[in-house]
Parts: C-alpha cells; structure tokens; sequence
C-alpha cells in the first residue's frame, strides 16, 4: 500500500506505526513536501493478515518498541512473526519428550551462554529457541560443564550426527 | 497525479521488500537441493507420511542424500515416525541443524516442537476469524523453516503435504515450478476421484507431476503370504492401467497395506529393520520408479 499526497503529487514516508491497541494499529504518514500528516488505522484483520506475511510492520526503528510493546499487551511480535506461536515464546517451557509435560523437570544450575553462542541463537527461528536452548544447557549438563560456548555447540552438532 | 507504479517504493514499510527478502533466504537454503518433490493426495488418511519416510528410507539406502520436511504442520507425524519426537536443535553458525533418522536421514516436523497433546496455534489480532489469515501464516511459517535451517547438499528434499486439494496447489505456487510431485491414493473410488481433482489442479501449474502411488493396494496377511483385497474397489491393475481411468498420469506402483509396517511406523523404527517383505519389495519399487522419473 502506498500513500500519495495529492496537492503535492507526492508519495507519503512513513513516520511512525504505534503499538498494537486491540488488533488495531495506527501508522502515520507525512508528506515530505509540504508535511501534512496522515494515520492509517486498521482493523484487526487487516493487521493480522499484514503480520501473516512473517514481515516487519514499521521503520526500522520502531520495530524494536513495537515488538516490546506487542509482547506486553500479548500481541504477536512484529521484529518476529513467530514469537507468539504458542510453544515458541521465550518465556515457554520446553518440552521434554522424555518426561512427557512440558515443565516437570525443574533444571538444578543454571548455565551460562557465551556472547557468541547467544548470537548463534538468536540466528534461529524463535519457536524453536526454547527447545534448543534447554536441549543445549541439557548437553553441557550431562558432560559437567556450566557455560556454553560454540565448541559446545560443534560438539553437540556431531555428537547428534548433524 | 501519480498512480500505484510511478512511485518507487511504499513510503517506508518495506513489505515487499521484506517479502522478496524472505524468498531469497529460501532460495539460498535450497541452492544445495537436486530435487524437490512434494509428496500430496488431496485425500487424507492416504498414507503420504508412512510412503514419503519409507521411499526416503529405500532412496536412503541406495547411497542418497535425503531430508523430509513434514509440512502437514496441523497434523504432524514424521517425528514419531522418523523418531525424531524431542529431538535436540542446535544453532549452527548461520541456521539450525536437523535432526537425523538413525538411517541419516533429516528431518524436520512440527511434531519435534510441539507434543501430541497440543495443538498448532498462534497468537493474532483477528481472534475467532483465522480463516481469514491462517494459510497465509502457515505458509509464512514454511519459509522460515525452509530459510532457517540446515538443508545443506540434498539429492531429494521430499515434502509431505497435508491433504486438500487446493492446499495441494498452494504448495506447488509456494514451492515454484522446480518442485514436482507424487501423488497417493488408494484402492477406492472415492479416494481416486479426490486424487483426480488434484491432478486436475495440479496440471494448471508448470510443475512436473511424476506419477501417482497406490497405497493399501490389498493387505499382506503373513498367515497366508499373500496379498488380500482390503477394499471393495479392485486394487490398481499396473498390466491394465485402463481399469482404473481418468488419473491420466503413470503408476509409480502398488503397496500392499502390512499391519506390521503400521507398527513399525509408531515406534519409529526405519524400514531397513522390517524383514523381506513384499511391502518392503513394493517400496523399493516405487523408489526406483520415482528415482528414474526424476532422471
């Protein structure tokens, strides 16, 4: 969708894109010739059929206040299409298939990510980042280590045969 | 005054840049793939997920590079068939690694990341009206998978569909016209009509049709060992393809239903494990007919 300012004939640059309020969001234009301002407001299906698309809704620099202000109000992320499916959020417990339920097995210490093995995370889809994390940290576990870095990571690759 | 084309760009929300961003990231995860195919019926209940394990698993073992990438993302089942269910995913330096069969083939289902007892879900503004987004959301989903993980140097990428025919269609517009498919039926009228609409479907789009499988073409009864109708319809006569018209693509074959390799598919357990059967046999057949039709 584009936005032309008609006395200008001049296309309109996005400013701004608020955080989700009930599905709706409110996107501001303004015409970079004489500064007239608009707001595109849309209704939830508009805004779910946008985020669908697995895209970024706003300039870049909003995106950032915009997906924190969508995982507060419990919308979905905008810098991450998938950050609400439902097993995929951060916060979710992993689920073990040994155990059966998600969250019966409490983990009894805590281990540490190195800078850049967070970085190799982060590089994965979000529904899967719980898993791997919890996987990971499992792995270094059973082989007495606390902090994982990326031999950690080579060595859980090959000791799966990946 | 200016119309939609004059202007360069839309104003700053990048959709279709980010939209083009997301097909280049599949492209590039694919570049190693020597050939797509898109296991589908339209039918469900076919068996596409235990013909698309197990013609990996006979494609395996002629030396092939094979990965599955289970798209029934609702109805998940090559985890457990694969044994793959809570498999681990590691963070590679760029995407994730797959889990891998004990035979070595990967895999990637749904039915690693979320149990049984779950359903697929996700989050939306428009609560109550997904089927106004849903597709669009799956399919997003798809590209990330296809653009996040390690798919590496493949001799097949196989796609297990999930039933619909027009879901049929929307995978070969997804995937591009470089896909080509294998289509399942059974031995019942029904079934074979519904898998005719999908060759209809499918014969609008550039991609290849390769041929179609009939599955549960009889029952091996180990008592007797022979094969036995298991449906009124008679079974697909591959000497007299006319009895059975309107499919108007070739027989890759016929697999006789075993209760045996039902078995073996719950419990994960590959096909090189099954003793010589005619099932085993039927497979192996399809897999050479499919090898040679992709050549």
């Amino acid at each position: 969708m584009k936005f032309l300012c008609v006395p200008c004939d001049s296309p309109m640059k996005l400013q701004t894109v608020a955080p989700p309020e009930r599905g709706s969001l409110s996107i501001v234009y303004s015409c970079p010739e004489c500064g007239y301002e608009i707001a595109m407001l849309t209704n939830a299906y508009e805004t779910q059929v946008v985020q669908s698309l697995g895209v970024r809704i706003g300039p870049e620099s909003d995106s950032k206040a915009l997906g924190q202000a969508s995982a507060e109000a419990g919308a979905s992320g905008a810098t991450c299409p998938f950050a609400a499916m439902i097993p995929g959020t951060e916060d979710a417990q992993p689920f073990d298939g040994a155990q059966g339920r998600r969250g019966q097995v409490a983990e009894p210490v805590a281990v540490r990510w190195t800078a850049a093995a967070e970085a190799r995370l982060a590089n994965i889809p979000a529904f899967v980042r719980p898993m791997a994390r919890t996987g990971i940290e499992r792995f270094a576990r059973e082989r007495g280590l606390f902090e994982v870095d990326e031999k950690i990571l080579e060595a859980a690759r090959e000791f799966f045969g990946m | 005054m200016k119309r939609y084309h004059d202007i360069v760009g839309d104003g700053g929300s990048g959709i279709l840049e980010q939209v083009a961003e997301q097909r280049a990231r599949i492209t590039d995860g694919l570049a190693g793939v020597r050939h797509l195919v898109a296991v589908g019926s339209g039918k469900g209940g076919v068996g596409k997920s235990t013909l698309t394990l197990h013609l990996a698993g006979a494609l395996r073992a002629r030396g092939l590079r094979i990965a599955i990438l289970d798209a029934d993302f609702n109805g998940p089942s090559q985890a457990r068939m694969a044994g793959v269910q809570g498999a681990l995913f590691v963070p590679g330096s760029h995407k994730v690694s797959l889990p891998r069969t004990t035979n070595g083939i990967a895999v990637f289902s749904m039915g690693s990341v979320i149990p049984e007892s779950e359903a697929l879900e996700f989050e939306s503004a428009a609560q109550g009206e997904s089927h106004t987004w849903r597709a669009t959301r799956e399919f997003a989903l798809l590209g990330e998978i296809l653009g996040s993980f390690e798919w590496g140097a493949l001799d097949l990428l196989m796609f297990d569909l999930p039933p619909g025919a027009e879901r049929t269609v929307q995978y070969a517009d997804f995937l591009g016209p470089q896909t080509s498919f294998l289509l399942v039926t059974i031995p019942s009228e029904v079934a074979r009509g519904v898998v005719a609409r999908s060759v209809a479907a499918l014969s609008k789009a550039p991609n290849r049709l390769l041929g179609y499988v009939e599955n549960m073409s009889g029952y091996y009864c180990r008592d007797c060992d022979a094969i036995k109708p298991l449906f009124a319809s008679p079974p697909f006569d591959a000497a007299h393809p006319s009895a059975s018209p309107g499919m108007g693509i070739p027989c890759l074959g016929t697999v006789p239903f075993d209760p045996e390799l039902a078995q073996y598919c719950d419990r994960g357990f590959p096909l090189a494990e099954l003793p010589d059967t005619p099932v085993g046999r039927a497979l192996d057949h399809v897999a050479q007919q499919l090898l040679e039709s992709l050549t």
